[in-house]
């Protein structure tokens, strides 16, 4: 490879570089491209899945079916909840994790960067069978839920080809996701620049860490449990089958031993993302290091046995022990809480795009923490479980966190991938219109959710208070759609445009602010000593870095 | 099509609604002993969510606020540099456990009485919920009452319930997962094939209730839907025997 890095010019234009064709990207192994191709294409997934969503708003804007018939309808949601987990929120924490571990620990690639290509592939691939589960069968597409619950996904009634194309593709997204775990941890571990203790590790880095653990424990047993229903549906298996002597329930506990530490591996990227980016636009470190890194291990301990409190309605399971986990995993998170505030209190706040996306995410968040709370105590769930309170919360967590998170991570890592800058003006306006639209739309689910609304409907009568809330929220996803739109437009003006941002434009804290833009093909030319958590900060203010020989009369208060 | 008025008409309804909902915020009273337990227990995690969002709300504006860089700073201009602090870090984390210690506690005593079933209930009612629809049985009586096939328009059946009564309700399904719920009675259950669920209701208050089906069971759950009809207990038994003669009349 004839790219060399020459720190003292400044970036040259990407389209000048020679490795960009078609071919090269198809074939690379190079992570920053794979991580790239991760997150470009799962925010593809993220506009497919928001277009599904829209549908469904369109439907719900008033009672009486009229524009989708209740089989499409089922459809939509079906998969519009794998499209945005599996296919969008998860993906891009790992091309998150891809593009940046790498850079932020000072290694010149991923441990196994063949298997790094694999696991793209496979999660392409698996995105592939997932979309076309959704129309290539004779009795429309899988029309199950996105947990594919038995016995309504078993042959007898569901028994066209849709649910048996989307139990192949999150095969291969699983697989795909085990190989990133993998990658991860081992770069993580065995790779690390000189100086780069656990205890300096970037917190987004160990945040992924814990993700990639957690998709290693998580994802065998939901494999298993999908290849049973397989079984059952193509094989005359009777694993989840009651009058073949098997249990549904049996699918539900190894389905949530899955899905809830998948919430945390959709939320926990995310929360790295804003520790980063909090930090350096407060210019202070990070409040609570050692204590945020241990909250962070210790979400990714619990989110392992709280599962069954997505069937406290089921009578089966103990429910006491269950909701007690999950009272605990608030625990945390409220920690992590304090040092985002703590982080800020004392700083110079400056308000730029990525910041904004996180304060937002701060905001969206905390109600989404704060109703989590109310879904952990089993009796309150008798009465919230399945209904739109529930649809609401996770949307404050997943979108109002995850999604905010995506963004605050796009406008702060854009111009290290490509060199140049995203708008500021045009980005503002991007985090208003979301910030609103995203309100407008799920806060009026919280109401009809109390007022008895369940989720997964495709009509509902009038006259149950259930009217006004569901136009509102229809109308708010057209505010958020709007911003959705705006950003695109920001990427591609920006794109022609293609304003230089130098290596470091925000005053990073991190190794990969310490390289060019982009950074060339085998990372780092040199590398700043490593004395702290900051290195890129500590070569800029040598002044405070501990055990520094350089030594400043006073620090500014 | 709406026009956009409409759209802010609609939105000036939902403050005023939402403002006016006082503590519950839309969440039903409810109509049941149980429900009244489970409304007691919403009352108290909601005030306490609303202090700790108002709480932490407000450390963050202050941060926003007082922690802004003014213009006449220099962007990049540095916070003050300072890493951890031990005891604050040990209350902010002591403050939550107490917390949640606090809510767990009062919700598993809720939970225990909400959900507990007595031996000796006044009426028992059967339902079973089907692909789509319910079929409801008083046992006692050799009385029952089945839907039609839910779809569009298609109204769901109406059940009657004694006041001040202890129905117990066994709960089950025929083919896939449904589930059973009452907003009003603030409880749901979920109809699970080849296992029976069982739960108490004891009504407080007269009224028709809305009821569904919430687990999502295919085509036309949607549709799924029943009415629960809370009425005196003289009432309830002459709607009982009434509907025991026409089953034997039409049984002979």
């Amino acid at each position: 490879m004839s790219l060399t890095a020459e720190r003292s010019t400044p970036a040259p234009a990407p389209a000048e570089r020679p490795h960009d064709g078609p071919v090269a990207w198809i074939t690379t192994t190079d992570h920053k491209k794979l991580g790239v191709m991760y997150c470009v294409t799962a925010f593809a997934f993220f506009l497919i899945g928001g277009a599904l969503a829209g549908a469904m708003r369109a439907e719900l804007a008033d009672t009486g079916g009229q524009l989708i018939g209740p089989q499409a309808y089922n459809t939509l949601f079906t998969v519009h909840g794998i499209i945005m987990i599996f296919l969008f929120v998860a993906p891009f924490g790992v091309g998150l994790a891809n593009y940046l571990v790498p850079l932020q620990i000072g290694a010149p690639d991923m441990a196994f960067p063949r298997v790094n290509a694999m696991g793209y592939w496979f999660f392409a691939g698996g995105g592939l069978l997932v979309l076309l589960s959704s129309f290539a069968s004779d009795a429309g597409g899988v029309a199950t839920g996105w947990y594919l619950y038995p016995p309504l996904s078993g042959p007898r009634y569901s028994p066209g080809v849709g649910p048996d194309l989307l139990i192949l593709g999150l095969a291969l997204v699983a697989i795909s996701t085990v190989m990133s775990g993998v990658n991860v941890i081992t770069t993580t571990f065995l790779m690390r620049a000189p100086g780069m203790t656990m205890w300096r590790l970037p917190v987004f880095t160990w945040n992924v860490v814990v993700t990639a653990i957690l998709g290693l424990v998580a994802f065998p047993p939901a494999v298993a449990a999908f290849v049973l229903l397989l079984f059952d549906r193509r094989l005359g298996g009777q694993a989840f089958d009651p009058l073949g002597g098997g249990d549904p329930i049996v699918y539900q506990h190894l389905f949530w031993f899955l899905g809830h530490p998948e919430v945390y591996i959709l939320i926990l990227p995310f929360f790295g993302v804003i520790t980063e980016t909090i930090p350096v636009f407060s210019r202070k470190p990070l409040f609570g290091y050692t204590g945020f890194i241990l909250a962070t291990l210790a979400i990714g301990a619990l989110s392992t046995g709280v599962w069954a409190h997505h069937m406290f309605t089921t009578g089966v399971v103990d429910n006491p022990f269950f909701s007690a986990m999950t009272f605990t995993i608030a625990v945390p998170t409220g920690v992590k809480f304090f040092n985002w505030i703590g982080t800020m209190w004392g700083g110079k706040l400056a308000f730029r795009v990525p910041m904004l996306f996180s304060i937002g995410f701060l905001l969206n968040f905390l109600i989404g923490g704060v109703t989590g709370v109310m879904l952990a105590s089993a009796p309150l769930d008798f009465q919230l479980a399945d209904s739109y309170f529930l649809v609401s919360h996770f949307h404050y967590t997943m979108m109002g966190g995850s999604v905010f998170g995506i963004f605050a991570a796009i406008y702060f890592w854009w111009p290290k991938a490509f060199g140049y800058r995203l708008s500021e003006r045009l980005g503002r306006s991007v985090f208003v219109l979301m910030f609103v639209g995203f309100n407008l739309t799920f806060w009026p689910q919280f109401v009809v959710g109390l007022r008895g609304m369940p989720r997964r409907i495709v009509d509902y009568a009038p006259g149950l208070g259930w009217d006004t809330p569901n136009l509102v929220s229809s109308l708010g996803v057209v505010v958020l759609s709007a911003g959705v739109v705006l950003f695109l437009v920001d990427a591609f003006t920006s794109r022609r445009r293609r304003t230089p941002a130098g290596d470091d434009p925000w005053g990073g804290f991190s190794l990969e602010w310490a390289t060019t833009s982009p950074p060339p093909e085998n990372n780092f030319s040199s590398l700043p000593r490593i004395r702290s958590e900051r290195p890129a900060f500590d070569m800029r203010h040598p002044e405070f870095t501990p055990g520094s020989s350089v030594t400043t009369a006073e620090e500014p208060s | 099509m709406r026009k956009p008025a409409a759209g802010v008409g609609a939105l000036i309804t939902l403050a005023v609604s939402v403002t006016s909902c006082s503590s519950s915020f839309g969440m039903p009273r409810g109509s049941t002993e149980q429900g009244e337990e489970i409304f007691d227990l919403w009352q108290i995690f909601f005030w306490a969510g609303i202090v700790v969002a108002a709480l932490v709300y407000g450390l963050i504006a202050w941060s926003l606020i007082r922690y802004r860089r003014r213009r006449r700073e220099p962007d990049g201009e540095l916070g003050r540099q300072f890493h951890a602090n031990a005891p604050l870090e040990i209350v902010y984390t002591v403050i939550p456990i107490v917390i949640v210690v606090v809510l767990f506690t009062l919700s598993f005593g809720t939970e225990d009485r909400a959900s507990s079933v007595s031996p000796t209930p006044d009426v028992v009612l059967r339902a079973e919920a089907f692909s789509w629809g319910w079929r409801f049985g008083y046992p006692d009586e050799g009385v029952e009452v089945v839907s039609e096939p839910s779809a569009e328009g298609v109204p769901g059946p109406e059940i009657l319930l004694p006041l001040g009564r202890t129905t117990r309700i066994e709960l089950t399904s025929n083919d896939v997962i449904h589930a059973f719920w009452v907003a009003d009675f603030l409880y749901k259950r979920d109809a699970i094939p080849g296992r029976v669920n069982v739960f108490d209701v004891t009504p407080t208050e007269i009224g028709t209730y809305h009821g569904v089906c919430s687990e999502f069971c295919g085509i036309h759950h949607a549709y799924m839907t029943f009415t629960v009809r809370v009425v005196e207990p003289s009432e309830f038994d002459a709607w009982l025997t009434d509907a025991a003669a026409i089953e034997q009349e039409v049984a002979s």
